[in-house]
């Protein structure tokens, strides 16, 4: 046999080897084929997320197809365009917006198609509630309130206590941000009687670095006025505040009380008291709700349920060790598996 | 006394306001009068900006950004234009720090470790770049490779190490109340002027980047110069990358991609340092110094837009304003110089 047709016996039977196992084909011995578009792997939340999304679909016996974009609705819209032109329609798509507004042509365009629409993370707004059937995810404004109701009771025991001193720096999101507004108003109504007054907010941007460079600015403006609780829109943001703290010759606990949301950023902090607490919103759990709810609609053909959020329960330096809560998927996680940040021992 | 020399000595001296509009045009003079007006009205307005602690808040922010900068002035200079690949170089070096942090090695040998990345990073992006390769196209490919390689190492997860432990002296420490991240910055800046202005090294770095062919004429190949310019470049980026995690005690591979200022971005981020400075991107004019500066402008416009009251969307486009603005202040400067010649 000559080397040519040898070599055209091998490519035929590669590629007759490949269509057998390709997803497509593998989707008809499955319960149904998803297509999820999200934010990028690299990014802690998003990387356990994609990880629950994973392995649940998995365990529900889905096929599932994940498309990241980093953080950018034009690149978004192309892998929607690529889906779309590829003709190969799942049974379901996941739509996590990387800007719900910007992004609402690809929504519209996905929903033209027939093809349910779950939408997470991001709360659905009136313009994309009529190409959804339903929204999993977290409540910015659940975790915001617990955080606003955990500084009331750090506040109420310092006041107890003789203390004095309770303005709060908050250090959020970019304001333009959807989640920002309903992290803060939710936040202001929690602490809203209480001797705590917002002295100042500044938004500089997601992560540590941004949370350092913001409060290290705020503290400059704010020095002479005092500074006694900070509340950080997620916990990362929180981290690097509490560094520029302390680099300034504040006492983390003492001095300043800090109060976190998210748990996406370091445990120790809170473990050493300081960080009075954070409100838990795990990756894992948006994951897993997220294929709990395509199940469901597949199922009945509806949602019991249109809004439908993952669990945010308050997480202080005593609760640390005993916080346990069931996922979607039936199993008991710690919360060192369902924070997403510098949380691993 | 001669007739004629008579009246020339009795000429006044030109005043120093006088000899600027006589090399330079009345555009670029307007144009920096504004600016000084606008910048120096924005400083005594701010409240608490003339304050011993927030000069050194300034000095701090810009440190990371700035010490790039530095290194990547470097590889300007000599006329190799960019490097692309500055916070993807920093964004594997986090990683590998982390991770000899976290298996307990202690600061030394996590940072010599790191620093073995950085300088496999800077010679192979150096060596293609110097065998003719576009400096762009080279490090846009090494960029995806070392980003990729990071991501897989970590597989995108957070690694951390608890404190206290061996570099916190470096995150988080302070030397006569400045932080020493700012006095790593401090020094940096100064050893990197003083390797352009007092050695041969620094010598040929201004001329192969003015130029090329003269450079080669006279024995000096840029192939040797991009493999030592790309590497200074790198090793700037593993150090920003070990201070970084020495401060928040982990590690992950977006930390560079999303966390440093409004704009995202870090590697445009020190671009942006770079040609704030003034120094000329065709290579052969310019300093660390004025990188080293160009980091504290932009510091210092953030920092009076934040103590002003302004939330993100008005100071990136500030900041932005700014750069574009000196950067056009600085071009006619160079060109109104160079008509003088």
């Amino acid at each position: 046999m000559s080397i040519g047709k040898l070599f055209i016996k091998f490519v035929a039977i590669a590629g007759v080897a490949l269509f057998s196992f390709s997803p497509a084909h593998s989707a008809s011995h499955s319960k149904g084929s998803i297509v999820s578009f999200n934010g990028p792997a690299g990014e802690a939340y998003i990387g356990r997320f994609i990880k629950g999304i994973k392995a649940t679909a998995e365990l529900k016996g889905f096929d599932i197809k994940v498309y990241e974009n980093q953080f950018n609705q034009a690149e978004q819209d192309q892998q929607v365009q690529q889906v779309l032109a590829a003709g190969q329609l799942p049974d379901v798509f996941i739509w996590w917006p990387s800007d719900a507004v910007a992004g609402l042509g690809s929504l519209r365009a996905l929903a033209k198609t027939g093809v349910p629409v779950l939408k997470i993370n991001q709360l659905p707004n009136e313009q994309d509630k009529q190409y959804i059937f339903g929204y999993a995810g977290p409540d910015d404004r659940l975790r915001a309130r617990n955080a606003g109701y955990m500084m009331r009771e750090a506040a109420a025991a310092k006041k107890a206590a003789g203390g004095e001193g309770f303005n709060v720096l908050a250090l959020s999101y970019p304001h333009s941000y959807g989640g920002y507004d309903l992290s803060i108003n939710a936040f202001k109504e929690a602490i809203a009687g209480s001797d705590l007054k917002i002295i100042g907010d500044v938004d500089e941007g997601f992560g540590q670095a941004n949370g350092y460079k913001g409060a290290a600015k705020m503290i400059a403006k704010l020095k002479d006025q005092g500074i006694h609780f900070v509340y950080g829109m997620d916990d990362a943001i929180l981290t690097g505040g509490i560094k520029a703290l302390e680099e300034a010759g504040y006492k983390m606990g003492e001095d300043v009380i800090a109060v976190g949301t998210v748990c996406n950023g370091d445990k120790q902090l809170i473990e050493e008291g300081k960080q009075f607490g954070t409100t838990l919103q795990s990756p894992l759990h948006e994951g897993q709700l997220a294929i709990k709810m395509v199940e469901e609609y597949l199922n009945t053909g509806k949602l019991e349920n249109y809004i439908n959020f993952t669990p945010n329960p308050s997480v202080t330096k005593d609760t640390i060790e005993t916080t346990a809560l069931r996922g979607f998927d039936g199993k008991l996680y710690t919360v060192e598996e369902l924070c997403s940040g510098a949380w691993a021992d | 006394m001669s007739p004629i020399s008579e009246p020339i000595n009795q000429l006044p001296k030109p005043s120093i306001l006088e000899k600027l509009i006589q090399r330079h045009s009345k555009l670029a003079i307007t144009l920096l009068a504004i600016f000084i007006v606008v910048f120096v009205y924005g400083m005594v307005t701010a409240p608490n900006f003339l304050t011993l602690f927030n000069f050194k808040t300034i000095i701090r922010d810009a440190a990371l950004v700035g010490i790039m900068a530095i290194g990547l002035t470097f590889v300007t200079l000599s006329g190799n234009f960019f490097l692309l690949s500055m916070k993807e170089t920093a964004a594997l070096c986090i990683i590998a720090f982390a991770t000899g942090m976290a298996s307990g090695w202690g600061f030394e040998l996590s940072f010599l470790f790191t620093m073995v990345f950085a300088l496999i990073a800077g010679i192979s992006q150096g060596a293609l770049i110097g065998i003719g390769g576009n400096p762009i196209v080279v490090t846009l490919g090494a960029a995806g490779v070392l980003y990729g390689l990071g991501a897989y190492w970590s597989d995108n997860l957070v690694v951390s190490y608890r404190r206290p432990h061996g570099a916190e002296w470096l995150g988080t420490g302070s030397f006569l109340g400045l932080p020493n991240i700012t006095v790593a910055f401090i020094l940096i800046a100064i050893s990197a002027e003083l390797l352009l202005r007092k050695t041969s090294f620094g010598r040929q770095v201004y001329l192969i980047g003015a130029n090329r062919a003269a450079g080669r004429a006279t024995g000096h190949e840029n192939f040797w110069m991009a493999i030592k310019v790309c590497t200074i470049a790198s090793v700037c980026s593993a150090f920003v990358a070990i201070a970084f995690s020495a401060q928040v005690s982990s590690a992950q591979v977006n930390y560079f991609s999303s966390e440093f200022g409004s704009s995202g971005d870090m590697t445009i981020m020190v671009i942006a340092t770079v040609m704030v400075g003034g120094n000329s991107i065709m290579g052969g004019f310019g300093s660390t110094l004025r990188s080293s500066l160009g980091a504290v402008f932009i510091s210092t416009v953030d920092n009076m837009m934040v103590l002003h009251g302004f939330n993100s969307g008005p100071r990136v486009f500030a900041v932005g304003l700014m750069i574009v603005f000196s950067i056009i202040v600085f071009a006619i400067l160079r060109r109104g110089s160079r008509s003088e010649e």
